[in-house]
């Protein structure tokens, strides 16, 4: 399964980094063109522009890192690494520098060093759900290593696959809904469940491995739902009410977030929402107020909304393209919600998988 | 999702809480080193019983639902010894438990258990063994019920308790035997009781250290020494066992550690371990009990269980100084075998030696007696053997045996 990710997806990764930083209107023309280049292999062309732009602005962190993501895809590992990590001395606040460091450690096996770079973006910024998917997979691939040394199981080390196989294997694609891969995305998710249907027997305890595909998160994550499942692989039958309402809920909460409405944002959130990591309610509120009402400007779209209603817990999954000052995040979110009263509250919100 | 790691290491760790000062204990011991001013060189070397003490750290934190320390400290635990397996496997877990919830000890992905899976089961066996040594200590002052009798002589003395994996090591005070450290060990891969040769059993009773070996001579496999011991002894050869270099030795450079049943019949040790231990041992005198599981005793209660056999060894001893050869006979048993010979072929030996003390009562010096009790009761006795009027005698080594309420020997001997 992982071995059919194919380079270009490893790429489209690093595309979609560097896609982020192309939103500032006055310079989303030089930005589009080296992106174009870039995206259709004319590597060099795309140096040449880049560093004729960097010779008039050679602090501008965009193009620097569209420069990065060039000299990586052109092989220049050591040169790419050093790019990025000048990026994240000069703009210690950016996440994505972070995260392509560590897409270039791993590449090298160098899974501590990845993980160091991956702990630094999310603690730059802890909602960057890219890096904490990266991070899964890093944590996983040391995981693997030190199994491998406990069991001594010499087959591993001779099983490293060339460096930028790794990369494919230990990194998901992260595609934007608007590249040609993305329709596989939702299409899978209808398409799935019955493939996904032995899997229960075969791995009877809720073990998200973090490397497996991204559609039946649905059987593998609700172990109490996939028998369910497997019964009636169609959804389970809910009055079109309630999927309405929670859709509405959660567009509304995303609404609220891009009007940076604290009072309406925090509040689409249940008394039982478990904030992330060990943070209190309160830390949690207040380090979102600050996230959020610090930013210049805010957008939150959803993407390939999905909800399914069981009883008055619904779960909501969507691609988030979040865009705020010069970063664009996409990420796949999942929310799940409960219903409280006549609202549909959010009570456990993750990114990825 | 980080929560499931923690009910793990609970169950494991919830005993240690009298324990908990695991690692404190061993600072305290490197202080008492100090304190004994033994001439060590300031070489460097790692310190005995660190990586033991450094995983049960870990395994508490997580226990504590402190996962971010924890793998921290299992971080720096792997980098200081890579090829601790066990400590491996915890810190595997602790990465693992990042992203998915860990449900047992070396919760390996579906992907490498089939290939694992012997080792996993290795490595779980050893983790148990080194906690279950370090929740059922041996009670304060108390001594393994063979040490009846030690001499200043025996400056040192090792016991080994199969059930618990574990070595103790103790120093012999003028106030008497002291714990003063223990450690995790191996045995041989089919268990205890050695009959045979390549059997790959441990033997089961009391053995003296014999020699220190070279390193350098030794094959990696055996690690930074080895510490040879006298199987098979008296009581083995009488028995008809059969076998041969019985060692105490490290580990190779690939293993910290070997899991609870690995050798041929060896006691395996940590080299950090097995080091302090021949640092600190000595050739010929140093006793070492091989046990399935250590009886405890009170020193008191070690010395009242002695007394009958003390009143036979004082009255062996006045026969011998009488002169008497008949009396003297009467001590020792019908089937006593003093290397090949019975005793009628050893008698005119006895009886030249009774000349020679004529007149002179004999004194027993540095006396030292050990007890091994298994479907028999055996003493295993050390003395040097001095007349009166002479400033020194051979030192003599017997076994005795108990037969009812009579205890005969078996074997008498001179050694060193």
């Amino acid at each position: 399964m992982k071995h059919t990710r194919s380079t270009i997806f490893a790429t489209l990764r690093l595309l979609t980094l560097a896609a982020a930083c192309t939103t500032t209107a006055a310079h989303a023309d030089e930005y589009g063109d080296v992106s174009q280049l870039l995206r259709s292999g004319k590597l060099t062309e795309a140096m040449i522009k880049a560093d004729v732009y960097l010779a008039a602005k050679p602090t501008d962190p965009q193009m620097r890192f569209l420069k990065g993501v060039i000299q990586r895809n052109a092989g220049k590992q050591a040169e790419a690494i050093a790019t990025f990590t000048k990026l994240t001395e000069d703009y210690p606040e950016l996440p994505e520098p972070y995260n392509n460091l560590a897409v270039l450690y791993a590449g090298q096996s160098q899974f501590d060093k990845a993980r160091v770079a991956l702990e630094m973006a999310i603690r730059t910024n802890p909602s960057y759900a890219t890096a904490h998917e990266n991070l899964g997979d890093v944590y996983a691939r040391l995981a693997s290593q030190a199994y491998n040394k406990a069991l001594q199981l010499d087959g591993a080390n001779a099983a490293v696959p060339p460096k930028l196989a790794l990369i494919r294997e230990v990194f998901k694609p992260n595609l934007k809904s608007q590249t040609p891969a993305a329709p596989a995305v939702p299409a899978t998710v209808v398409a799935k469940p019955p493939a996904a249907v032995p899997a229960p027997a075969a791995a009877p305890a809720p073990v998200t491995a973090p490397v497996t595909s991204v559609a039946p998160t649905v059987a593998a994550a609700k172990p109490a739902t996939a028998a369910a499942a497997s019964a009636a692989p169609a959804k389970p039958a809910v009055s079109d009410n309630s999927v309405k309402e929670a859709e509405a809920a959660v567009h509304a909460w995303a609404k609220a977030w891009a009007a940076k409405d604290m009072s309406a944002y925090l509040g689409a959130y249940g008394k039982e929402f478990d904030p992330p990591g060990k943070q209190s309610r309160s830390v949690w509120e207040q380090e979102r107020r600050k996230r959020i009402v610090g930013k210049a400007s805010i957008s939150v779209k959803l993407e390939n909304l999905n909800v399914t209603v069981n009883g008055n817990k619904a779960v909501a999954k969507f691609r988030q393209d979040y865009r705020a000052n010069a970063l664009a995040v996409s990420s796949r979110k999942t929310l799940e919600l409960l219903k409280t009263g006549d609202q549909w509250l959010i009570v456990k919100e993750s990114t990825g998988n | 999702m980080k929560r499931p790691i923690f009910t793990l290491f609970i169950a494991a760790v919830v005993c240690l809480a009298t324990t908990g000062d695991a690692v404190a204990r061993k600072k305290a011991k490197a202080s008492i080193k100090t304190a004994h001013a033994v001439p060590v060189k300031p070489k460097k070397v790692a310190e005995a019983g660190l990586a033991e003490a450094r995983l049960i750290e870990v395994y508490q934190l997580a226990a504590q639902a402190q996962g971010r320390e924890a793998l921290t400290k299992a971080e720096s635990l792997v980098q200081d010894y890579p090829h601790f397996q066990l400590a491996q496997l915890v810190y595997g877990d602790l990465l693992a438990a990042r992203t998915r919830p860990i449900r047992i000890l070396g919760d390996v992905p579906e992907s490498m258990l089939k290939a694992a899976a012997p080792v996993l089961v290795e490595l779980r066996d050893e983790s148990q063994m080194r906690l279950k040594a370090l929740r059922e200590r041996p009670p304060p002052g108390a001594v393994p019920s063979q040490f009846l009798a030690l001499s200043p002589r025996n400056k040192h003395a090792i016991a080994v308790d199969a059930s618990r994996s574990r070595l103790y090591l103790f120093e012999n005070r003028p106030t008497g035997l002291a714990l003063v450290a223990d450690y995790y060990i191996s045995i041989g891969k089919s268990g205890l009781e050695k009959n045979a040769e390549g059997d790959l059993r441990t033997p089961l009773g009391v053995y003296f250290i014999t020699s220190n070996l070279d390193p350098k001579s030794l094959k990696d496999f055996y690690g930074s020494g080895a510490l040879p011991i006298n199987y098979p002894n008296v009581l083995d050869s009488k028995r008809g066992k059969t076998g041969r270099g019985i060692w105490l030795h490290g580990t190779p450079p690939s293993q910290f550690s070997r899991p609870p049943q690995a050798t041929d019949g060896c006691v395996v040790l940590a080299n950090p371990d097995l080091d302090q231990v021949i640092r600190t041992v000595e050739i010929l005198t140093t006793p070492v009990v091989i046990s399935q599981r250590l009886n405890w005793v009170t020193p008191n209660s070690a010395r009242s269980a002695s007394k009958p056999f003390e009143e036979a060894l004082t009255a062996w001893q006045n026969a011998k100084s009488s002169g008497n050869m008949d009396r003297l006979l009467s001590f020792y048993s019908p089937d006593f075998n003093s290397n090949g010979k019975t005793l009628t072929e050893w008698t005119p030996a006895l009886r030249s030696e009774l000349d020679k003390v004529r007149g002179h009562a004999i004194q027993l010096k540095d006396l030292s007696f050990l007890r091994w009790t298994d479907a028999a009761d055996t003493m295993v006795v050390t003395f040097g053997e001095v007349a009166d009027g002479t400033r020194s005698g051979p030192t003599k080594r017997q076994y005795w045996g108990r037969q009812g309420s009579q205890w005969k020997i078996f074997f008498e001997g001179v050694i060193g």
